[in-house]
């Protein structure tokens, strides 16, 4: 339970910073609502059975007020009518306000050093994830917490006005209708949990299977596998099937429920009814007003259904989303290094969460301010991580790291949707076009911008969809010029580049890059020959040094792919 | 491909609004649509078939109500005559009684629907997936992972809605209101001439309001969707937004998009909602003309509308509990409108995947080769063979001989695009060619024996693809003759050892998270290890992208392994090359290449 809470908070925090006042108009509009309908509804009985028992002799019926309840009876139907909209447009915007301070929110929690290294390590699925649940989270306020307020009002209101006829009906209907209308939907709530989260599960399991299908059906066939896949398949749709049939019996059935105590309130509603006639508490136009609010007070209840199975889905979501709203992420560590010295490692250690063996151990090394190092040595040796940990994403388990303010050239070519302007202007918000441009011609990519017809203005695909991974690169690039810090991490800048093109993106660099201190990670000669120092790691640690000048430098070299 | 097919995948959109929003197009199709025969088409060949039972079953639900508000009108004027409690309790059982029968009716005719609908979904998943798998891999036009999973999980899942509520609501929308209206007739052509009215003017004005709303609704959940589809995309690139120190200005960029959609979405909702608040306002007036005209009725202040009669009160309750019922089903029709597009959406979405394309010869039976420690290595043999991947497209073979001896290990060097890896698939019997003949063991590659032959060649690829799942599982791949033992031998041949040792049972999977591209090398290698009954090795471009170290002791591997076997390497690495018995230039031996 209290670990429920725990979950909940952060969420519950979101929806009570917003716009309290608007969720609250919200609710008391649907209240309105449906206490207009029920009015409505109780008013016309009255209206009908008092007409029909006045109009029995003429000097009654002439001397009936019927004014006054047609007036009332037109107008509670035009208020449910302006109530029931004002309720839809008040909750929809109060969702979509939260939702968006949700996204919000959420995105700078992940972009809190840490959590973000280990979103890059994630897999795509888990990021899809992350959407469903955003919008798992809307049904909350609009399925939960607005009917339940609502509910709860109208099962007050209808007690009041049946116990206005004797105490005790007021009492027991109220009491029933709390007990059906909350006990339903919490006895639906706690079957559909499991379910319900049983079938977010298996959906994910399914839909990385099709994609496993699809992408890997090669390997499937040659393995003479692809049969079996397709009946894994078909067995993930079957357990699927099985929640799905699970939560279609536990809504419908609660429906049920709900129809059953309704007739059963009504049924004992006309019998009180009765009594209280015979006992000549009240006329039978009060008993035929007591009988249209047994006939509509559960109706309310009915709209918990809903937001109740899919409170299980919900928790997960706040379950799987709420630590990204709390964490703050590592504390900065800025430490600058001794003057002359760009970066100072002393016997560090670095281990990634959930891993036994170390990323990094016992390095010791510095960089000169102004020096190029590449970091040699076969995949695994830890070579990103290096990286990393200079950038500041990651923490060390032991040592001491100073380094002045670097940025970091991703391995992968990291653009946005967005135009080009948009996507340089990342670097440096304040960039001039003037500099932009500058910046293109400086990385190449002056003459193809320039043919394009929309210019800087040209918007890119998602993940920069639209350019060739040259000019991807050279973009990528174009973005590090506009960078001020002294210190570039490149991480295989020119991997996947043709030889032409990555030869041209590496003088380049080298041409913009004087006066600064550069780390590349390499296995590659062509990235590794502007370099003055290679740094040949092997798992997790530098094993030697070699600077421009010694013989083992030029074995280095050879010793990397040729091109 | 898969990491990022998944995410370009279109995002579910929000739900809300989107009923609402629909509804201004409901009852007009509700008055313009024929009932049919029950079937909904999903594409000629294989129509869902639905029975009748659970539409019909909810709509003599709905029509208890009709006994049940009778005996409460009954009951009210029986107290009003000065009836008794004794009378009464009879009324009041009697609609105890029918609301428990019309509860368990409308729950078994739901269970029904569903049960069918689940049915269907679960065929139209299957189909869909046959399809996907039994298309050639060489097959230019198969559709990209990302997005068949996201049609068949979750696009596919609003097939169930549409097919078990809308069938329901159809035609309790079309046989409700109209048993109504006759029981209304029977008491008053008034009452019923209101209702009558009332309901046809709903479309009309809903129509007006309705449809601008519906244009600027769609474009506006696309726009809904692109909001996920904006985080995702910066999420996914937030190493450099980090490194750029770009968190705060992208962060407001995303609050300023969000704010701004929010804006335009509550315009268009406004609208939305105005349309099914006219929906709303008719029924409501509606009833209240009903109320009123019957309070005035029986005040005598109305004297006509009853066929020459006066109504008695029960009469007139009769009439006014039944005047929201003929509404209630038109606002439940209009209620599953979205399940009605979003189910059509997903059964159209779910019949482009289900297109047919070039097939893979030969199909898999189910009996597995007994397994057999030795293996024979198999030559190979090509004959004039012609390729091209599309009818029209442009040839990639011409007239191609090669022969390979058995145990002989050849490299195919080319530049990219020459046709390297089109010949290994063929090889694989992955395709059929145009003509010619490819022979393995001398046998000649057909659909009838490609499964069979298959069985006895490895294929190892450039990008290989790594499964969801442990390390173990992605090397047996779930080949039932792979012991635990043969595992741990071929993982440790293939170099991955350590990563074993390291990783454990934790799963790797989705292109290969905590893989590198070494790594996911030596897995695939390991995966080829683990067929000892091959006789013919495929390598396409296996040190590709890879560092000296790593490709030189892959290359180890692979040739320690094929030793006694046929190799066949595609490759531009020519110190890879130098390693073979023979190198075969596919530029000169063939110049029709232009893939």
């Amino acid at each position: 339970m209290r670990r429920l809470v725990r979950q909940l908070r952060p969420i519950a925090a979101l929806f009570l910073s917003g716009n309290r006042a608007m969720l609250l108009a919200g609710t008391l509009l649907s209240v309105v609502t449906v206490l207009s309908g029920i009015a409505l509804l109780g008013l016309s009985g009255w209206f009908i059975t008092a007409t029909g028992i006045a109009g029995l002799s003429v000097t009654t019926a002439l001397a009936f007020d019927v004014f006054a309840p047609a007036a009332g009876i037109r107008f509670l139907a035009l208020a449910r009518t302006a109530a029931r909209y004002g309720e839809r447009l008040t909750t929809h915007d109060a969702t979509l306000r939260i939702l968006s301070d949700l996204r919000e929110r959420l995105f700078r929690g992940w972009a809190v050093s840490g959590a973000a290294g280990e979103l890059a390590k994630r897999p795509a699925r888990l990021l899809f994830r992350l959407t469903l649940d955003i919008d798992a989270l809307d049904s909350l306020y609009l399925r939960v917490l607005v009917p339940i307020a609502g509910a709860l009002l109208v099962a007050l209101a209808s007690g009041i006005a049946l116990g206005l006829m004797h105490p005790l009906l007021g009492l027991a209907v109220a009491t029933l209708l709390i007990i059906a209308g909350i006990g339903i939907p919490v006895a639906a709530a706690m079957a559909a949990r499991r379910p319900v989260q049983r079938r977010a599960c298996a959906l994910e399991v399914f839909r990385s299977q099709v994609i496993d299908l699809v992408a890997g059906q090669r390997e499937w066939i040659m393995a003479g596998r692809l049969r079996a896949r397709q009946e894994s398949l078909a067995a993930v749709d079957r357990y699927l099937s099985g929640s799905d049939d699970a939560l279609n019996r536990i809504e419908t059935w609660s429906d049920a429920g709900f129809g059953i105590a309704s007739a059963l309130l009504l049924a004992a509603t006309l019998v009180a009814m009765a009594f209280l006639v015979e006992a000549g508490s009240i006329g039978a136009p009060v008993a035929a007003l007591g009988l249209m609010l047994a006939l509509a007070a559960l109706e309310p209840f009915g709209a918990l259904r809903r937001g109740a199975i899919e409170l299980g889905r919900t928790l997960l979501a706040a379950y799987r989303i709420s630590p990204r709203l709390e964490d703050r992420g590592l504390a900065p560590v800025d430490i600058a290094p001794p003057p002359g010295a760009a970066v100072r490692l002393q016997d560090v250690a670095v281990r990634h969460p959930g891993t036994s063996a170390p990323a990094l151990r016992n390095m010791t090394f510095s960089i000169r301010d102004g020096g190029r190092i590449a970091l040699i040595g076969p995949s695994g040796a830890g070579k990103s991580t290096l990286l990393a940990l200079i950038a500041g994403e990651i923490g060390v388990e032991a040592g001491r790291v100073e380094c002045l303010k670097a940025t970091l050239l991703t391995q992968r070519t990291e653009l946005f949707q967005d135009s080009l302007r948009d996507n340089l202007r990342l670097a440096d918000p304040q960039a001039s076009d003037i500099c932009l441009w500058d910046a293109l011609d400086a990385a190449g990519l002056r003459r193809d911008v320039e043919a394009l017809p929309a210019g800087l203005e040209t918007l890119l695909g998602e993940g920069g969809h639209g350019l060739s991974g040259g000019q991807a690169r050279r973009l990528a690039l174009a973005r590090l010029f506009l960078r001020a810090t002294p210190l570039w991490l490149l991480d295989e800048p020119t991997e996947g580049l043709d030889g032409a093109t990555a030869r041209d993106v590496i003088d380049r660099l080298d041409a913009r890059s004087a006066g600064r201190t550069m780390v590349i990670a390499t296995h590659i000669r062509r990235e590794a020959a502007i370099a003055d120092r290679l740094a040949i790691m092997d798992r997790g640690t530098i094993i030697a040094v070699v600077r421009r000048g010694e013989p083992d430098f030029t074995d280095a070299l050879d010793a990397l792919r040729p091109d | 491909m898969a990491s990022t097919g998944a995410l370009a995948a279109p995002p579910r959109v929000a739900r809300m609004g989107t009923t609402a929003s629909r509804s201004g197009e409901s009852v007009i199709e509700t008055a313009l649509t024929e009932v049919d025969d029950g079937n909904i088409s999903s594409g000629r060949s294989d129509p869902i078939r639905l029975s009748r039972l659970g539409p019909v079953l909810q709509v003599l639900a709905s029509l208890l109500w009709l006994p049940q508000a009778g005996l409460l009108s009954l009951s009210i004027g029986s107290l009003a005559a000065g009836g008794t409690v004794g009378t009464v309790f009879w009324y009041a059982s009697g609609v105890l009684l029918l609301g428990i029968a019309r509860s368990v009716l409308a729950a078994l005719g739901n269970r029904v629907a569903f049960k069918e609908a689940r049915v269907a979904l679960s065929q139209c998943r299957a189909r869909a997936v046959g399809i996907l798998a039994s298309r050639s891999p060489l097959d230019p036009l198969r559709p990209a992972s990302g997005l068949a999973a996201s049609t068949l999980a979750e696009q596919a899942e609003a097939i169930v809605p549409y097919l078990s509520r809308f069938q329901p609501a159809r035609l309790r929308a079309t046989v409700v209101p109209l048993a109504i209206l006759l029981s209304l007739l029977a008491y008053s052509w008034v009452a019923a001439l209101v209702l009558l009215v009332a309901a046809p003017l709903i479309p009309i004005f809903m129509a007006l309001v309705g449809w601008r709303a519906k244009a600027a609704s769609e474009a506006q959940l696309a726009e809904m969707g692109g909001m996920n589809a904006f985080l995702l995309d910066r999420l996914r690139g937030l190493a450099t937004i980090r490194a750029l120190e770009a968190v705060e200005v992208t962060a407001s960029r995303l609050r300023t998009n969000a704010e701004n959609l929010r804006l335009r979405t509550m315009a268009v909702l406004r609208i939305a909602f105005l349309s099914s608040a006219v929906l709303e306002l008719f029924a409501a007036l509606g009833v209240a003309m009903v109320a009123v005209y019957v309070g005035f009725h029986l005040l005598g202040q109305l004297p006509f509308g009853a066929w020459g009669e006066k109504l008695s009160l029960g009469e007139g309750l009769f009439i006014l509990l039944l005047a929201p019922a003929f509404f209630e089903p038109l606002r439940d029709l209009s209620a599953v409108w979205h399940d009605r597009a979003a189910g059509e959406a997903a059964l159209d979405a779910l019949r482009r995947l289900s297109e047919k394309g070039p097939e893979l010869p030969g199909s898999e039976t189910d009996q597995r080769p007994p397994t057999t420690a030795g293996y024979t290595a198999s030559s190979v043999r090509i004959e004039n063979l012609r390729f091209r991947y599309s009818p029209h497209g442009s040839l990639v073979f011409d007239g191609f001989n090669l022969g390979v001896a058995s145990g002989e290990h050849i490299a195919l060097l080319a530049p990219s695009g020459k046709g390297k890896s089109t010949l290994l698939a063929l090889i694989a019997g992955l395709a059929l060619p145009e003509s010619g003949r490819i022979l393995i063991g001398g046998e000649a590659l057909s659909a009838d024996n490609a499964a069979r032959l298959r069985r006895n060649i490895a294929w190892i690829g450039q990008n290989p693809h790594v499964f969801a799942g442990t390390l173990s599982g992605n090397v047996t791949l779930g080949r039932p003759d792979i012991d635990r033992q043969a595992v741990r031998a071929a993982v440790n041949l293939a170099g991955l050892g350590e990563v074993a040792a390291r990783r454990g049972p934790a799963p790797v999977g989705e292109n290969g998270v905590g893989l590198s591209g070494g790594e996911a090398l030596r897995l695939a290698l390991a995966r080829v290890i683990a067929t000892p009954q091959a006789g013919l090795v495929l390598a396409d471009e296996p040190t590709a992208h890879l560092d000296t170290i790593t490709a030189g002791s892959i290359t180890d591997a692979l040739i320690a392994f094929a030793r006694g076997r046929t190799l066949i390497v595609a490759t531009h690495d020519p110190v890879l090359a130098a390693r073979m018995d023979r190198v075969v230039d596919l530029t000169t031996m063939n110049p029709e290449g232009v893939a």
